[in-house]
């Protein structure tokens, strides 16, 4: 079953100082399967995360469609999670009640919503912050917040955009490997945007590499690698290694797009 | 304080957050906050003592500490403070009540809707220049001379500030917080009373205290020309009959009531707000 349908994606928009058109995705297609997790790699200034704000509601696309579980997607709704980069928790809620505003807004009674937004609190590892506010957590933490509050709402897909990559080289770590076993625990359905090569292997079933301005999906690189996966494992293994190479060679190479595509991502040498 | 997990580096938690919260949980405690809070009002007086003493200016001219002391007693003694006092809080209550009923709405639909502020914008700066004390004549034409007119510049005074800073306060919450309430399905009333409103709180309490500052001068004012009784009433009958000490002791009362109003009222809002959510190194 398919739950993420997006077809022939196109949006330019005009920018509002040089008075030109821009265009921010050329051409993009490509699906998820309901408990797939696929993540969007490109070049920065690619616009993937224009991809994930045209799925999440936020922006009009120009040409193309959406479909979530079938149904188009127009506006901004609770069948699609997002987890920011900058986590936008609500400051002024607890811990509890961040969990829980998703399932306050759905009318869920409350004897329920707190049930299940301390189950996932703790499924994340926030067990016994319930009654914290987010500025008394770690950076790591309070995106470990921002993914329990998306995942009790229950959502047709998750959509993370560059969730980790303002959190430390270490914890960033562990963030992933517990994605990974949430993952595996539950099977949502992910789609994760990054412009970290290793993160997106270690994480992901299929990785859509889009190609630099104005973009298209250069390749869908299909990653084999046995579940459940841990960074000392992963980094051993060819596939592992094959997958990073490969990725690396279409975002360095531009593979046949119009030159100048650009890798933005970490190096991926800091893997070894 | 509560045991705080050290946040990360990162923009979400800036290191001068921690530090001041560190420096602030460290300090002194009640006591000496208040020692601090009383030495600038201790020098002041003392200042004021020895300057009387040594000009010698005519106590008529300029009373003595203890002229304004005496005048105080007597105000209170008499009856008159109470009644003074009464009057001018009721019509400040009222009148910033008000204000906040009405200020803050219309605050937060302009900075939530582009099309609102863009036409009351002009409006809004055309105002700012005439709040308050130049309605006087308008209002005691309007309303009368008494509690009307007095109430109605409170309000006056206080509603553009409110309303302006009630909308940058809007306008300051992160485009990301928006997105995410609407991404899980926030309706538009939810939105206003569960992000809105305490998103744009750090700018609220600002946008309270230039308010009532505004509004506790148009309250004097206002009193002064159009009242019979209150703080500034008692400033002008003073005045009529050359008592500098009723003057300066109502001046003393008007100020104090002011320091009491921001440490009873909006002191506490902020700490159990905006302190509490971790939301005082400017807003997110």
């Amino acid at each position: 079953m398919t739950a993420l349908v997006i077809e022939n994606l196109n949006k330019v928009y005009t920018d509002a100082y040089s008075g030109e058109e821009v265009t921010a995705i050329g051409d993009v297609s490509f699906t998820v399967e309901r408990g797939e997790f696929v993540s969007v790699l490109g070049p920065s200034g690619c616009g993937k995360t224009t991809v994930l704000n045209t799925v999440a509601g936020f922006v009009e696309p120009t040409g193309g469609v959406v479909e979530v579980d079938g149904s188009p997607v127009s506006a901004p709704g609770p069948d699609r999670g997002v987890v920011f980069q900058s986590h936008a928790l609500f400051p002024w809620k607890t811990v509890l009640g961040n969990a829980v505003f998703g399932l306050r807004m759905k009318g869920v009674p409350r004897a329920e919503r707190e049930r299940r937004g301390r189950e996932y609190l703790e499924l994340v590892g926030l067990g016994g912050f319930e009654r914290k506010y987010p500025h008394e957590l770690s950076g790591g933490m309070q995106q470990r917040l921002g993914v329990a509050r998306v995942l009790a709402n229950e959502p047709a897909v998750m959509l993370m955009d560059e969730p980790f990559a303002s959190i430390d080289a270490q914890t960033r770590r562990r963030l992933q490997e517990d994605l990974t076993r949430i993952f595996e625990e539950r099977r949502p359905t992910v789609f994760f945007v990054t412009h970290d090569i290793d993160e997106a292997v270690f994480l992901s079933d299929r990785v859509v590499v889009l190609s630099g301005r104005p973009s298209t999906v250069q390749e869908i690189v299909t990653v084999d690698l046995p579940r459940p996966r841990t960074w000392r494992e992963a980094v051993d293994l060819p596939e592992f290694r094959d997958k990073v190479a490969r990725i690396n060679d279409l975002l360095s190479g531009g593979a046949g797009t119009g030159g100048g595509a650009r890798v933005d991502s970490d190096s991926p040498v800091d893997v070894v | 304080m509560t045991p705080d997990p050290v946040p990360a580096a990162g923009r979400t938690a800036p290191g001068g957050r921690a530090a001041r919260r560190a420096r602030r949980g460290s300090g002194p405690g009640f006591v000496g906050a208040t020692l601090w809070f009383t030495l600038p009002f201790v020098v002041l007086v003392a200042v004021w003592a020895v300057t009387v003493e040594l000009t010698g200016v005519p106590r008529r001219i300029f009373p003595q500490v203890d002229d304004v002391a005496a005048a105080l007693a007597d105000m209170a003694a008499s009856g008159e403070l109470a009644r003074h006092l009464g009057a001018s809080l009721y019509r400040v209550l009222m009148g910033s009540a008000i204000a906040v009923a009405t200020g803050l709405p219309f605050g937060i639909a302009l900075g939530a809707s582009p099309a609102l502020s863009a036409f009351f914008s002009p409006l809004l700066r055309f105002s700012v220049a005439l709040a308050g004390i130049a309605w006087i004549p308008i209002a005691t034409l309007w309303l009368g001379y008494g509690d009307g007119a007095v109430i109605f510049i409170v309000w006056n005074a206080m509603f553009f500030a409110l309303a302006y800073n009630t909308m940058l306060g809007v306008r300051r919450i992160p485009a990301t917080l928006l997105r995410s309430a609407r991404s899980m399905g926030a309706s538009r009333w939810r939105m206003f009373w569960e992000v809105l409103l305490p998103g744009a709180l750090p700018s609220v309490v600002s946008g309270l205290r230039i308010g009532l500052g505004y509004g506790w001068r148009g309250l004097v004012a206002a009193e002064i020309i159009a009242s019979s009784a209150g703080l500034g009433y008692a400033l002008f009958l003073a005045q009529k009959t050359f008592s500098t000490d009723v003057i300066i002791a109502s001046m003393v009362v008007i100020g104090v009531l002011w320091l009491i109003m921001d440490r009873l009222l909006l002191a506490p809002l902020e700490r159990r707000t905006i302190e509490r959510w971790g939301m005082t190194g400017g807003a997110r």
